[in-house]
């Protein structure tokens, strides 16, 4: 089984490299992306008239020089679409530091370094100007300034890119993209867990019940109930919560939105907990209502079918008590199907909010990369992306690893 | 209590379908289509659904803020079966123009697009014959404040400033709720069906070639839907509308690009199935072509999930489009849309401007249980197993 899991496991590197080459030139490619409004924000920059117009001159010229420079450092937009995507990967070299010295003028490089570039007979030559030393890893591109007086441009390649970690600098809040993602993931986290935790309790309860009481009218009206919620956006249900219990025009129970109240830090530690549970109660029941119809009715048939064995007959035959029947025999055989979504359902919990979270005003991963889509942060936007595609790509394995856990039958081949 | 589970147990196992058999065969299709209508709540939902449809396609008739019929100095104009002609595709170029000016008509001072619910009480006041019969609901869902006599924020039931009613108020910028409410019945679900038939040209070729040829073929294309699947669409769809402001179509080839690989996946598992039997191997020993066996032969043999999928894909569809209309980058506005108008309602939430919310929100939950029930109904008559679940 172990086996199994390995090749699983190695079968994720071509399916991650496919989905995030697809999401990367399907972005790259999409007129008036990235590319396009590099070319037309720089055209702006250079003093030429508003080119076009259009959506992307509207925003597009909100992004700073600096970061439009960075922008095209990392994604190396002179290049064919497949090296951009390997060097965003950061399996191909990118240019990680450039800087304009002037020839035999001591140049600062930040963090306290100096690099000295002096002209030789065979070309440039850099050195270390405290220790003399020559520097080695470096690039030297001379050229001229707009004075034309000589200059040499210094840059020092590197592998650079999701792999390594770097997801680009956003430019709305100019910090490391993956600074931004983990700031944010435990408010996500929170909700998403207890959502999963919620939906799984409830629903597995709610389909023995519907199971054991199959035909009445209990059962079918759940069913209508569990129906309309299967058929509604979880986020729709959210905004109507919020306007029926958020607000003054119905009933005033709960915030309108946010994750914690102003006054969080001086409240006491019950006060602390039932404030989080009072700011939880609306976006928790919009994140539970998404898996709520498919994994109750899941239960339900899965009982159901099982209640019909012959094992199940032979166990009334022999006189066990119903409730032994079912918690115990037909229930354990009942959970495998359950369990096998369990990946599937973390998934959608994790990565498949943004909408919640933006209803809610809540300050996570989510809606991080909504907003950062409104304002064109592609360093964000890709980096949520690469996010989702992991967690679906482990949700996968986590199921089959569950199913493998609860049903000693299953053996991986 | 464990008699009661027994006895439940024989219930489920159809006995009375037995008794039911007529003496006369009727085929598959005409006994899941008696097993469907006998199913009560799916097929009212079926009847309400397909009735509300067919009537959006009158909404030009009903909910216009154009004349119906305009009498004037003895002629009879028909505006709003004019300006219908004229939206038709392709042949509405032969109707020339719909534009009536007010000064047409003899509303003075209006050389813009005639007010005819100003006229019809002009003509009643002066009396001279001119009658304006106005539309059942005479209010269109793109005329905002620069129209006389909207008003933002009108609530439901309140008169605007001359007088009509509005049935549920007035949104952000005048437009009636219940003429773009009504309209975005009809734009949401004529974009899920066309999306799902889109779905279906695509995905179900697919799914049955890579059934029916299987092999080395199969696998790697089992492993580059796997890869379509993994990509996360939705959000995908968002950053790509972001960037270049889809139109109707545009929206469709999107959606469609990513939502296809659901009817494949079923699809395949049910030509991989149907191929392995002897009506196959007989067709193809008496040299039937291939595409024909695939076609004629094995697809009428996999419908069930080609049916029973469609409802929850058109379900899919509409919270698509609904996700990317709330975020403003679904239809290009005005277009008149139940995410727009969502999103118009929760920024207008804090200040009590409930109806704004409501009613997009009770037309969508409407629509989306009523295809749900459909779904359900559909699936449980289609579906030898006698519970019902939901895909």
């Amino acid at each position: 089984m172990w086996e199994y899991f390995l090749r699983r496991l190695l079968l994720t590197i071509p399916t991650f490299l496919g989905a995030t080459l697809v999401v990367f030139v399907i972005i790259q490619l999409a007129p008036g992306g990235p590319l396009e409004q590099q070319i037309m924000a720089l055209r702006m920059a250079m003093g030429g008239e508003a080119v076009g117009g259009g959506v992307a001159g509207q925003t597009g010229a909100m992004i700073p020089e600096s970061a439009l420079e960075e922008l095209r450092r990392y994604y190396g937009f002179d290049k064919p679409i497949l090296i951009r995507y390997l060097t965003w990967l950061g399996v191909w070299p990118r240019e990680i530091e450039s800087y304009v010295a002037t020839p035999g003028r001591i140049r600062n490089i930040g963090e306290g370094r100096q690099v000295l570039v002096e002209k030789t007979s065979e070309g440039y030559r850099l050195t270390d100007p405290q220790t003399g030393q020559p520097l080695t890893g470096w690039h030297i591109e001379p050229q001229r300034n707009e004075r034309g007086e000589e200059r040499v441009r210094i840059y020092r390649t590197g592998f650079s890119g999701i792999l390594t970690g770097n997801f680009g600098t956003s430019y709305t809040y100019n910090e490391p993209v993956m600074h931004l993602i983990m700031q944010r993931l435990p408010v996500s986290l929170q909700f998403g867990l207890i959502g999963f935790i919620l939906s799984y309790s409830i629903c597995i309860y709610l389909g023995i019940q519907k199971a054991l009481a199959h035909g009445t009218p209990f059962d079918l009206i759940s069913s209508t109930l569990v129906f309309i919620g299967y058929s509604i956006p979880g986020w729709a249900l959210g905004a109507f919560l919020l306007m029926l219990f958020g607000t003054q025009t119905f009933i005033e129970l709960f915030p309108l939105g946010g994750f914690q109240s102003e006054n969080y830090a001086e409240l006491s530690l019950l006060e602390k907990i039932l404030d989080r549970a009072w700011h939880f109660v609306l976006p928790t029941i919009a994140y539970t209502v998404g898996s709520f119809a498919s994994l109750t009715v899941l239960m339900k048939n899965s009982l159901l079918e099982n209640l019909s064995q012959d094992y199940i007959r032979t166990a009334f035959a022999k006189g066990l008590s119903e409730k032994r029947v079912i918690w115990l025999h037909a229930l354990r055989n009942s959970i495998i199907p359950i369990a096998a979504n369990i990946g599937y359902i973390i998934g959608l919990f994790l990565a498949g909010s943004y909408l919640i979270e933006l209803v809610f005003n809540i300050d996570g991963v989510g809606k991080l990369s909504i907003e950062a889509v409104f304002a064109r942060d592609y360093p964000i936007v890709f980096g949520f992306t690469v996010l989702a595609v992991l967690v679906r790509l482990f949700g996968a394995i986590l199921s089959d690893l569950t199913l493998a856990l609860v049903d000693p039958r299953i053996r991986f081949k | 209590m464990a008699p009661r589970l027994l006895e439940w147990r024989t219930r489920s196992t159809p006995p009375q379908e037995s008794a039911e058999q007529p003496v006369v065969s009727v085929s598959v299709l005409q006994r899941r289509w008696r097993k469907f209508k006998s199913l009560k709540r799916g097929y009212y939902s079926l009847l309400l659904l397909l009735s509300a449809y067919a009537l959006s396609f009158f909404l030009p008739l009903l909910v216009t803020n154009k004349a119906l019929v305009v009498r004037y100095e003895g002629r009879w104009y028909f505006p709003a079966v004019k300006s219908w002609l004229v939206s038709l595709p392709l042949v509405g170029g032969l109707f020339g123009t719909d534009f009536y000016s007010g000064e047409f008509f003899g509303q003075r001072g209006n050389s813009g697009e005639c007010n005819y619910r100003l006229l019809k009480q002009q003509y009643e006041s002066e009396g001279r014959g001119n009658f304006v019969l106005l539309a059942p609901y005479p209010y269109s869902p793109i005329e905002d404040v620069t129209v006389e006599g909207n008003i933002a924020f009108l609530p439901p039931l309140e008169q605007d400033p001359n007088g009509f009613i509005r049935l549920l108020g007035t949104d952000d910028r005048g437009r009636d709720v219940f003429a773009r409410m009504a309209y975005g019945f009809q734009i949401s679900l004529s974009f899920a069906l066309i999306l799902a038939l889109l779905e279906y040209l695509i995905g179900v070729p697919i799914g049955a070639a890579l059934g029916f040829f299987g092999g080395r073929f199969d696998i790697l294309a089992q492993r580059l839907i796997e890869i379509w699947a993994t990509v996360p669409f939705l959000f995908l769809v968002i950053i790509v509308a972001s960037i270049v402001r889809p139109n109707f179509i545009l929206l469709l080839l999107l959606l469609a690009l990513f939502t296809w690989v659901g009817i494949t996946v079923l699809i395949r598992a049910e030509f991989y199935r149907e191929k392995a039997k002897d009506y196959v191997a007989a067709a193809l020993s008496i040299g039937v072509p291939r595409w024909k066996i695939m076609f004629k032969h094995i697809l009428p043999n996999a419908l069930v999930p080609i049916i029973t999928y469609f409802p929850f894909s058109v379900v899919a569809g509409i919270g698509a489009l609904v996700s990317l209309d709330f975020l403003g980058f679904g239809l290009p506005p005005p277009t008149p849309s139940w995410g727009e108008m969502m999103s118009v309602g929760l920024q207008h939430l804090a200040t009590g401007k409930w109806w704004l919310m409501l009613s997009p929100m009770m037309a969508l939950f409407i629509t989306l249980t009523l295809i749900v029930f459909i779904g359900e109904s559909v699936r449980e008559a289609f579906d030898p197993r006698t519970f019902s679940r939901l895909r």
